[in-house]
């Protein structure tokens, strides 16, 4: 092991050892305060780590990929994290969440999603992914005083379970047809010339597998409990980061394949009905975090679409929209949590008028839902039109229109919470209760998607010179 | 030969694996399970791989399904004074199964030729060459798979935990 390994594994290891000290800081002090700081500092450390790495392609002796898509998300997971963090610390007072394994099990599903971004061959990819999800099978059952919460874990778990298998069976089979792990030959032999049947029963177990964690259509039905149920910083977290993960692993696979004609249909199948079973299923909710569950489907189906259409630049939009999905969920989620700890419901009707009693957490929220509808001049507008231009370019234009239309569509019900935060008034008199740190993060999110959605350039530029 | 035993293995695994997805009482639905283990043991010797032929043996069929004995004991359904002898319908297939692989195993032992075991096995790899490639080239999935064991154990004390009355 030479220093440049050590520098490339730099950001896992200290995700890992920082995991480690939260469990054993919290457990010798028993002060939550300092649990949280340790757990904050090392995702931050992990991700300035990653910045300030050698710039080289490949870790000479571990196998460690430290290309610039990796490094870039790498950056996004651990500033998402500290930032889930940071939301989480007021809202666990308010559910009574208490303990160091709530912020060593963050880092410890950091860690996952991390080692999933450095993977180069698929053995990595499968244990990070699933690394990644065991954190989430904790933290999404971790408020043990209520009956939903454990219901939307053990559902969690067992259709995660399903899907590891899906994983695991898919890349056997791959490794049957390719002899190998490694991610690149694995993608040349599998995917090249006449489909080999086994290899294609392979990438249907591994669509299959990676729908689960996108909550792409037919195996979208965990998402709704789990997001209502789960304490708010998790579901943003859930949502942003670990869908971005997944996005990230298609992204590490595909663009290595010279040609994906076989792909081409399970993704049209998954982009379309998840478009217009999100869209649709998301009008009727009442219920404000079941809304966003089924509008996050649809988005989810978006990037299926971005994917689909990699002829047009699509890989570049998938991974802008990725990113930009992580921020407008965090600004969402984050909102939300604050505005539940100041005694909101979950119900549409109970946010009325909160827009004038929390004017921060409401404004946050109703910036997050502009983006999330697409509404220029926000970072989700950007996204929109970049994967649409690219599904037109790329000649996929029925699923382009479809696509607009139900992007259409979603502006109705984003919009209603919208007018009830600000347009009925209601009897809320109470102070808004805001920390600074928890102000901070709010703000920065939403400065950013208005910020990125103003110019993309930057961030465009450096998606283009790293994927085709 | 090795290709009709491999048949005959493949049978008994799905036969026995059916059982015990479909079993109700939980102890005859591991004895299944043990029983599968057995059966894809046999299966890795036959692909040339006497020691995953062996791990398969010690540490599903012996370590992971005593430890499910183990939970299944604590989770204290029933008194286990009602217990009775239970008639011979209820282990018979078991018991089939178990005897098809024990038989298929001393074959596999007593009766290997070696040309066909040089055409099936061209090279055995040893134990030393399996550690190298291991904790060399796949040393950072090990360590994954420690973190993840380790939070394993962290999530179930948590979630674990008695509720407040």
């Amino acid at each position: 092991m030479t220093l440049a390994d050590i520098r490339i594994a730099l950001p896992l290891l200290i995700l890992a050892i920082g995991a480690l000290l939260t469990l054993i800081c919290g457990a010798v002090t028993r002060k939550q305060t300092i649990a949280t700081t340790i757990a904050v500092l090392a995702a931050v450390g992990a991700g300035l780590a990653a910045m300030t790495a050698p710039a080289v392609l490949v870790a000479p002796s571990l196998g460690l990929s430290a290309s610039g898509l990796t490094r870039l998300f790498i950056v996004c997971f651990a500033l998402m994290s500290a930032a889930v963090l940071v939301l989480s610390s007021g809202y666990n007072v308010y559910r009574d969440i208490r303990g160091e394994e709530y912020p060593a099990t963050i880092l410890f599903a950091t860690f996952g999603m991390v080692a999933l971004a450095c993977a180069t061959n698929l053995l990595i990819i499968f244990l990070g992914l699933e690394a990644m999800t065991f954190g989430f099978y904790i933290l999404v059952a971790i408020d043990r005083e209520q009956r939903v919460s454990s219901e939307a874990g053990l559902k969690y778990l067992l259709l995660g379970a399903v899907s590891a298998a899906f994983l695991a069976f898919g890349i056997a089979l791959l490794y049957c047809v390719a002899g190998t792990l490694g991610i690149s030959e694995v993608m040349q032999r599998t995917l090249a010339g006449t489909p080999n049947p086994v290899a294609l029963a392979g990438w249907a177990c591994l669509l299959i597998g990676i729908a689960f964690k996108l909550s792409l259509v037919p195996a979208h039905l965990w998402t709704p409990d789990v997001y209502e149920a789960a304490p708010a910083p998790v579901v943003a977290f859930l949502s942003g980061a670990s869908k971005a993960a997944a996005v990230l692993l298609l992204l590490l696979l595909l663009p290595q394949a010279g040609d994906l004609a076989i792909l081409r249909v399970p993704l049209f199948a998954l982009a379309l009905f998840s478009m217009v079973v999100g869209n649709l299923a998301a009008l009727r909710q009442n219920r404000v975090r079941r809304m966003l569950a089924y509008s996050s489907i649809a988005q989810m189906g978006y990037v299926a679409l971005a994917l689909l259409s990699h002829k047009g630049g699509g890989f570049q939009a998938a991974a802008f929209y990725a990113i930009a999905y992580g921020i407008m969920s965090l600004a969402a989620f984050g909102a939300i949590g604050i505005l539940e700890r100041n005694g909101c419901g979950a119900n549409l009707d109970d946010y009325r008028g909160r827009g004038f009693s929390h004017p921060l957490a409401a404004g946050v929220l109703a910036i997050a839902l502009f983006s999330l509808a697409g509404i220029p001049p926000t970072i989700g507008f950007t996204g929109k039109f970049l994967i649409f231009a690219s599904a037109i370019r790329a000649g996929e234009i029925a699923l382009a229109i479809l696509g607009i239309l139900t992007a259409a569509v979603s502006v109705y019900y984003y919009l209603r919470v919208v007018t009830a935060l600000y347009l009925q008034r209601s009897e809320h008199e109470e102070r808004e209760r805001l920390g600074v740190f928890e102000t901070a993060v709010l703000g920065l999110s939403s400065v950013l998607i208005i910020l990125l959605g103003l110019f993309p350039s930057p961030l465009l530029d450096f998606l283009r010179t790293q994927l085709p | 030969m090795e290709q009709t035993l491999f048949y005959i293995m493949a049978t008994v695994i799905v036969i026995a694996t059916i059982f015990a997805i479909s079993e109700k009482h939980p102890v005859h639905a591991i004895v299944y399970l043990v029983t599968s283990f057995f059966a894809l043991a046999v299966v890795f010797y036959l692909l040339a791989a006497p020691l995953i032929a062996m791990f398969e043996v010690i540490i599903y069929a012996g370590a992971v399904m005593v430890l499910f004995m183990f939970v299944i004991m604590m989770l204290d359904q029933g008194s286990p004074e009602d217990a009775e002898r239970p008639p011979l319908m209820h282990y018979l297939p078991a018991l089939v199964l178990t005897g098809i692989t024990l038989v298929s195993l001393v074959l596999l032992l007593t009766n290997r030729s070696p040309v066909a075991a040089a055409a099936v096995a061209p090279r055995l790899v040893s134990v030393k060459e399996f550690a190298i490639t291991l904790f060399n080239q796949y040393g950072v999935a090990i360590e994954i798979i420690s973190m993840q064991l380790l939070f394993a154990i962290v999530g179930v004390l948590y979630l674990g935990r008695r509720r407040k009355p």
